[in-house]
C-alpha cells in the first residue's frame, strides 16, 4: 500500500441505500430512498466536507463508507484502509468507573485492549478527570461524560476518519479544547470526512466539499 | 503604510488635551479620512502648539490623496516641532505616494540623522529604495530595521513584503514564519503567509494559516510536531481478528457481571446468595413438605433445574440481544455475533458459582463427589456450545420477525417439560425414549443426572452426536452472520 497523498483510498460509485418504512408479512413493503446515484472518490490525506439540511442522507452516507452498513446498490471500492467513525461514548456503561469505559469504548471502536491501555494515561489527562476516572460514570456531569467520550475518540487514529458534528461537546471550555484538538487532527495528514449542517463550519476546514440533497448529490 | 495612530511616533505626554484629540483619533481609526481632516482642522485653531493637530492633519489629508496640503502641514510641522520625527517620517511618506523620490529622499536623509533610534525612519527608507529600485539598498536598511529594533515587527513585516512584492512565494513564506515566531499574536503574519501560500497553490497549508490566526501559533506548532513525528499513529486492525474479538467479548462480558454487582448493595454475594435461595426452596417443597418422589428426589430434580436455568436464562438474555445493541451498532463497525457471546460468557461467570452451589448441596444431600465428577467438564462445555447455537440462532432470527421474542418464554416452558426435569426416565415408555433423546437439552440434563446423582460415566456416544449436530448448526449460523453482517444495523431499526 502506497502511503502517497492524493491517491484514491476509497471510492463510491452509483451508490444507493434505502430503509423499509413499514410493512411486513401481511402488508407490501414502502421503502424511503435514504441514498441515491451517490459517487465521489476519498483522496488521501484530504478533508471532505459533506453538507445538506437534516435528513439529507449525510450520516447515512458515513455510515456507508464506515462499512457499518451495506448500500443496496452501486458500490464502494477500498483500497485497505481502516475507516472509523468517531464515536463518542460507545457503549458507556454508566455503573462502570471512567477507566473501564475508556477501555470498553476504545475497544469497540476496533483497537485491542493493549493499543487502548498505551494510551490510558493521554487519556485521564486530556479529559482533565484526574481521581474521577475510578469513579461510575452515573456521577458525572453530562460534560465530563462528554469530555471522557471525546478523549477516548481523540486518541485513536484510523487511516479515515469520519466525523459526524462531533464539534460541540462538553462545557465550553473544554469545547474550545475539543474543536483546538479537532482542528489539527482534521489538518494533519489525516483522511477526514466530515459531515455537518453548518456549511461556514466546513468552507473553514474542508479541501473538498460534497453537497447532498434528498440523498442525491447536488 | 504607518497609518495606524498607535505606531505613531509622537507621544503626547505633556499637557496634551488627549480628551479633544480622541476626537479625532477616533474618526482616523474608523478610517474616516475626510471627517478626520476636518476635525483636527478645527482643533488646530485652539491647540496650534500641539505636534498632532499638525501631523496627524497631514496623514489624513495623505490618505485622501491631497498630497500638496499634507506636505505643507508637515511641513509646518518639522519647523515648529523639530524634535518630532512624525514631520519628516509622514512628509516622506507623502513624497512617496507622490513619487516624489528626491523630496522623499532629502526628508529621509535628514530623518536617519535626526532621528536614529526610530524604527519607521529606516522602514521608510527602504521603501524609498525599493520605489527606486534599489533592491540592495532596500534590504540594507530592513536589516538594519531588524537588526536594531528586534522587538518591533515593522522589519521583519516589511522583509516578507519585500519577498511578496517581488513574487518570491516561497521565500514569503519563509519570513512570515519567521514574523510569527517573533510576534505570535499580530494577524499578519498568518493572513498574508497563507496568501503565499495560496499563491502557490497549496491551498490545505493557506487554509491552515488562517485557522492558525484563531486557535494561535502554539495549535499550528504542535501540529506541525505532530506531523513529523507520528510517522505510526495508533491504527486499528483492518479488521479485527478472531483474538481481539474473543478479548473483546470477553472484557464486555466482565465489564457487565461488574457493572451488575455494582447495582446492588450486597453486590458479588447476590451470584452465591441467589442459587442457594433456589436450591433451599425446592429443598424445602418437595423434600420436606411434599415428600414426594421418593429417595433423592430432590437431588435428582436439583441436579436437572440447576443447568436447565442456565440455559433458559442464557436464551432469555440473548434473544433480544442484537436489537438491544442498535445504537452501538450504528457507531461502530461490529460483528452482530458479539452481542449474544456477550450475553452468554455473562451468563456463564454467574453460572460458575451455582454449580459450585448446587456440588456443595449435593455433598451436603449424602452424594459425596466421585472421580465420574471430572467428566462434568466435557457437560458443561457441550451445554455451552448448545447455548451458542439456540442464543445466536434466536438472536438472529428476532430483528427479522420481531415476534419470535413473545415465543421465547413459551419456548422455554415447553423445553423445560419435554426434557425430563420434573420426571424420570423410567416414566417414559421404552419406544418414545429415542425420540425424548433426539431433544439435546434432554440428552445434555441425563449426562448430568449419570454423573452426579447414579455416579457413572456419561454416554459418551449420545455426547458425540448432540456435539456433531451443534458444530453444524454452529457452522450454518456463523456462515449466516457473515452474510447478514451488514443488514444487521439496518433491518434493527426498520
Amino acid at each position: 500500500m502506497s502511503q502517497k497523498k492524493g491517491d484514491i483510498i476509497i471510492g463510491l460509485r452509483d451508490v444507493g441505500v434505502r430503509y423499509k418504512r413499514r410493512g411486513g408479512l401481511f402488508r407490501r413493503p414502502e421503502y424511503f430512498q435514504a441514498l441515491e446515484g451517490v459517487t465521489f472518490d476519498i483522496y488521501r490525506g484530504e478533508t471532505l466536507g459533506i453538507v445538506g439540511r437534516n435528513g439529507a442522507g449525510k450520516s447515512t452516507l458515513l455510515r456507508v463508507v464506515a462499512g457499518i452498513i451495506r448500500p443496496d446498490d452501486g458500490e464502494i471500492v477500498n483500497s485497505g484502509v481502516t475507516v472509523s467513525l468517531l464515536a463518542l461514548q460507545a457503549g458507556f456503561d454508566p455503573e462502570l468507573s471512567g477507566r473501564d469505559n475508556a477501555i470498553m469504548s476504545g475497544m469497540l471502536m476496533g483497537y485491542t485492549r493493549k493499543q487502548v491501555e498505551a494510551r490510558s494515561s493521554d487519556i485521564t489527562e486530556f479529559s482533565e478527570l484526574g481521581s474521577f476516572m475510578d469513579e461510575p460514570v452515573k456521577t458525572y456531569s453530562s460534560g465530563m461524560r462528554a469530555r471522557l467520550g471525546f478523549s477516548v475518540a481523540v486518541f485513536m487514529t484510523p487511516d479515515v476518519l469520519l466525523l459526524d458534528e462531533v464539534l460541540s461537546v462538553g462545557d465550553k471550555e473544554f469545547r474550545k479544547k475539543a474543536e483546538y484538538e479537532m482542528m489539527k487532527k482534521i489538518h494533519s495528514d489525516q483522511t477526514v470526512l466530515l459531515v455537518s449542517h453548518s456549511e461556514q463550519q466546513v468552507r473553514r476546514v474542508c479541501d473538498r466539499v460534497i453537497e447532498l440533497e434528498k440523498g442525491v448529490r447536488s | 503604510m504607518n497609518n495606524n495612530p498607535s505606531l505613531q511616533t509622537d507621544n503626547e505626554d505633556r499637557a496634551a488635551p488627549e480628551e479633544a484629540f480622541q476626537w479625532a483619533w477616533g474618526a482616523m481609526s474608523a478610517h474616516h479620512w475626510e471627517q478626520a481632516a476636518r476635525r483636527w482642522a478645527t482643533l488646530r485653531v485652539v491647540y496650534s502648539d500641539h505636534a498632532p493637530v499638525w501631523i496627524q492633519a497631514g496623514v489624513s489629508l495623505r490618505h485622501l490623496g491631497r498630497y500638496d496640503q499634507a506636505a505643507t502641514l508637515l511641513r509646518e510641522a518639522r519647523h515648529r516641532f523639530p524634535d518630532r520625527p512624525g514631520g519628516w517620517i509622514d512628509g516622506a511618506e507623502v513624497e512617496l505616494e507622490r513619487s516624489d523620490h528626491e523630496e522623499a529622499d532629502r526628508l529621509l536623509h535628514e530623518a536617519r540623522i535626526r532621528f536614529r533610534d526610530e524604527p519607521p525612519v529606516w522602514l521608510r527608507s527602504a521603501d524609498l529604495a525599493w520605489a527606486r529600485g534599489d533592491v540592495d539598498t532596500a534590504l540594507r536598511y530592513n536589516q538594519h530595521a531588524r537588526d536594531s529594533f528586534p522587538d518591533k515587527p515593522g522589519g521583519y513585516v516589511q522583509y516578507a513584503e519585500f519577498a511578496m512584492a517581488g513574487g518570491d512565494w516561497e521565500a514569503a513564506g519563509e519570513r512570515w514564519t519567521r514574523v510569527r515566531e517573533r510576534f505570535p499574536a499580530l494577524p499578519m503574519g498568518y493572513r498574508r503567509a497563507a496568501e503565499a501560500e495560496e499563491r502557490l497553490g497549496r491551498h490545505r497549508a493557506a487554509r491552515r494559516l488562517r485557522l492558525a490566526e484563531e486557535y494561535g501559533m502554539d495549535w499550528l506548532s504542535e501540529l506541525e510536531d505532530t506531523e513529523r513525528e507520528v510517522t505510526a499513529p495508533v491504527m486499528p486492525p483492518r479488521r479485527r481478528d478472531w483474538r481481539s474479538f474473543v478479548d473483546l467479548v470477553w472484557t464486555k462480558a466482565r465489564l457487565n457481571l461488574k457493572s451488575e454487582a455494582n447495582r446492588n448493595h450486597l453486590r458479588y454475594m447476590w451470584w452465591v446468595i441467589d442459587p442457594l435461595l433456589y436450591m433451599l426452596v425446592f429443598y424445602i417443597v418437595f423434600g420436606m413438605l411434599m415428600q414426594r418422589g421418593g429417595e433423592g428426589y430432590v437431588a435428582y430434580l436439583l441436579t436437572g433445574l440447576v443447568p436447565f436455568q442456565w440455559f433458559a436464562k442464557t436464551i432469555q438474555h440473548t434473544s433480544n440481544s442484537i436489537i438491544q445493541g442498535k445504537g452501538l451498532m450504528h457507531q461502530v463497525r461490529i460483528s452482530p455475533l458479539f452481542f449474544p457471546l456477550v450475553g452468554i460468557v455473562q451468563n456463564t461467570g454467574k453460572q460458575l458459582l451455582v454449580f459450585l452451589m448446587l456440588g456443595l448441596f449435593l455433598v451436603f444431600y449424602g452424594l459425596p463427589p466421585t472421580l465420574h465428577w471430572v467428566a462434568i467438564l466435557p457437560v458443561v462445555l457441550l451445554q455451552l456450545l448448545l447455548m451458542v447455537v439456540v442464543s445466536c440462532a434466536v438472536a438472529m432470527l428476532a430483528p427479522f420477525v420481531r415476534d419470535i421474542i413473545n415465543l421465547v418464554p413459551t419456548g422455554i416452558q415447553f423445553t423445560m417439560f419435554v426434557s425430563g426435569i420434573f420426571y424420570t426416565l423410567d416414566r417414559i415408555p421404552e419406544q418414545w425414549r429415542s425420540l425424548f433423546f433426539l431433544n439435546p437439552v434432554a440428552n445434555i440434563l441425563h449426562q448430568y443426572r449419570l454423573i452426579l446423582v447414579e455416579n457413572q460415566w456419561p454416554d459418551w456416544s449420545s455426547m458425540w452426536w448432540v456435539t456433531l449436530g451443534c458444530l453444524l448448526a454452529l457452522a450454518v449460523i456463523v456462515l449466516l452472520y457473515r452474510r447478514l453482517e451488514s443488514i444487521f444495523p439496518r433491518v434493527v431499526i426498520e
